[in-house]
């Protein structure tokens, strides 16, 4: 686990050699790989790079993207009779995707941050600034969205009536 | 001292209330009072169905028809006059004005002399029309009295008229022939709906003065069935005028006669129970429409509550039933109005221009009303709509009922709630996996959180 989260910091090409032992996908790819080649490259560096709270928020949006389709799949093809019933049922999955999405970039942003702690020794001044100014810490991201969501769902229920 | 002025009281309104439905003081203008006697079978029969008559000379200068503003005469029953128009206290806007306060008019013409040309102007103000030789009669070589107009033809012996028209009520039907000598004939307008021809000349008839030559055939304005000899003129506010063609046709002598048609045999004239029948229509007897009762609300079974009875305010969609209790005068007393069979009472649900146009059925009856009755439901519009009864028949008096109500849309907590509408079941079950899925994802963050707070820690 320490090392795929040091993998996670570093970019996918410069850890050939370290990240050996626990690393399952290819190290490189060559110049003239195929597509499916390159899709399946990509697909294992994601699952070799990503830190498991990203991969859990990508499944979560992946399952709203799967609802919020299957909504508005079913109201082209059914009509959209009780409006208001759809309104609240797609914006909900859309609303929740958005606040998803949010909470990734504020995550996974600092997810990199959290692994500057390697670099603390050298620049550990660098290090104090981004976690008072920019980064957010996960607590606090994590609140605001659990906040955001439960204003949404009120209101959706609300309006489903 | 009271019950003695109660009793005046009563008497006075028994007078008002007389057989008439609209009050019994009738004033006859009459040239001379010689003439009278010749009607005087006409005026005991109106004095016997309760009129209180006054007569008066054109000339006199107590004539007048208004007293402090108001109409000293409930009607008025003009005969030709031998003088030159109808004097300065009967001209036309005087006649005018006393039609408009509601008072009835019998214009009696005759062919006899030539007719005034204030009595013409007069008429023209109702779109009825004078030949252009005042002093042209009818006569009709197939229809005339033989034993009294052998020569001239000109004293017609017509039947009784029938119906207008099919869907109206027949006023002045009824065995036997009505003798009507030395007709004036009238015209009527083409454009006005108010005037209607209550008695037509026979289709072989024709108007010419007998003075002077046979005109020729470039000169004659209307013949046939398109000479009016009794027409009426029902105004707006159902005032009623007539103009009788014939005056001879009131008098005594002619409420008698026996005549003979041709090749027919001898019988006596239906003149009495004509111009019975004339003057009760004038004098609104008969033909007096009364609406006793409206009554709106939201359909239910069963009884409706007083406090539900005609609401000031519907929604849209709201199932309502609308019934109107209408009686009829007949000669004096109320009795239920029956529509005539062709014809329809319709209510109108309007909001500018009607909404719904529904005929209205004939659901009870009370001692003197019919209850028509239907049921619809509000259109899908909110707004101020009014309940419309628009009634208005030749020989009837207009019925125009108008009740305003407003029509509110749903309320907010009116409508359907989402789950009892199946179809949007999937989208209620989508909000609900979306909010399971936030509280699933919420759990299995919390317990992913402490492994990255241990790693951070570690580091």
């Amino acid at each position: 686990m320490p090392a795929k989260r040091h993998a996670a910091t570093t970019t996918s090409a410069a850890t050939p050699a370290t990240t050996a032992p626990l690393s399952s996908g290819p190290a490189t790819l060559k110049t003239n790989a195929s597509p499916a080649e390159i899709a399946q490259h990509v697909w294992q560096q994601y699952l070799a790079t990503t830190p498991q709270r990203t991969m859990l928020l990508d499944a979560f949006m992946a399952f709203l993207v799967l609802v919020g389709g299957l909504q508005f799949l079913y109201c082209v093809l059914a009509g959209n009779y009780p409006f208001n019933a759809f309104l609240s049922g797609f914006s909900a999955a859309v609303g929740q995707f958005v606040l998803t999405a949010s909470l990734r970039m504020q995550t996974s942003d600092s997810g990199s941050d959290v692994s500057k702690p390697s670099s603390k020794g050298k620049n550990a001044r660098f290090a104090e600034e981004s976690e008072e100014g920019t980064g957010i810490s996960h607590e606090r991201a994590f609140a605001d969205y659990i906040f955001g969501s439960l204003i949404l769902h009120f209101f959706c229920i609300n309006f489903i009536n | 001292m009271r019950w003695c002025l109660a009793l005046l009281l009563f008497c006075f309104l028994a007078a008002v209330n007389a057989l008439s439905s609209s009050g019994s003081r009738l004033l006859v203008v009459l040239d001379d009072s010689t003439e009278k006697s010749l009607y005087s079978t006409l005026w005991s029969d109106l004095e016997g169905r309760g009129y209180d008559l006054a007569f008066e000379s054109p000339k006199s200068d107590s004539l007048s028809l208004f007293q402090h503003g108001e109409r000293a005469y409930d009607h008025l029953l003009i005969l030709p006059p031998k003088s030159k128009g109808l004097g300065p206290n009967l001209t036309p806007k005087n006649i005018l004005d006393f039609l408009d306060k509601d008072g009835n008019i019998i214009l009696a013409l005759s062919g006899r002399a030539s007719t005034s040309s204030a009595v013409s102007s007069l008429l023209l103000e109702v779109d009825i029309h004078l030949a252009n030789d005042r002093s042209a009669v009818v006569v009709d070589h197939f229809n005339y009295d033989t034993v009294s107009a052998a020569e001239k033809h000109d004293v017609l012996l017509l039947n009784r008229p029938g119906p207008l028209r099919s869907d109206i009520k027949a006023f002045f039907d009824g065995e036997g022939v009505i003798a009507l000598p030395r007709v004036a004939p009238q015209t009527l307008g083409n454009t006005s709906p108010l005037v209607s021809p209550i008695l037509r000349a026979p289709e072989t008839a024709y108007a010419y003065n007998p003075k002077e030559e046979m005109p020729s055939a470039d000169d004659i304005e209307a013949t046939g069935s398109q000479l009016s000899i009794v027409s009426a003129m029902q105004s707006r506010s159902s005032a009623r005028f007539t103009i009788l063609g014939s005056v001879e046709a009131l008098e005594d002598q002619w409420f008698s006669a026996t005549v003979k048609t041709v090749g027919g045999k001898k019988t006596p004239t239906a003149n009495r129970e004509f111009v019975k029948q004339l003057t009760a229509w004038t004098f609104k007897e008969t033909g007096v429409l009364k609406v006793n009762n409206i009554e709106h609300h939201l359909a239910t079974d069963g009884e409706i509550a007083a406090e539900d009875l005609n609401p000031k305010i519907y929604r849209i969609k709201n199932e309502t039933f609308f019934s109107i209790e209408m009686s009829e005068y007949d000669y004096d007393k109320w009795v239920p109005f029956e529509v005539p069979a062709g014809d329809e009472l319709q209510l109108e649900f309007t909001m500018l221009s009607p909404f719904h146009r529904l005929n209205l059925q004939p659901t009870g009856r009370t001692e003197t009303g019919v209850i028509y009755s239907t049921q619809f439901v509000t259109p899908d519009q909110h707004g101020i709509f009014s309940f419309r009864v628009n009634y208005k028949r030749p020989f009837l008096t207009n019925v125009e009922e108008k009740h305003e109500v407003t029509v509110r849309h749903f309320a907010h907590d009116e409508y359907p709630r989402s789950w009892a509408i199946s179809g949007g079941w999937v989208w209620i079950a989508g909000l609900w996996s979306v909010i399971a899925g936030f509280l699933a994802f919420v759990v299995v963050w919390l317990y992913s959180a402490p492994v990255a707070d241990k790693n951070k820690k570690t580091q």
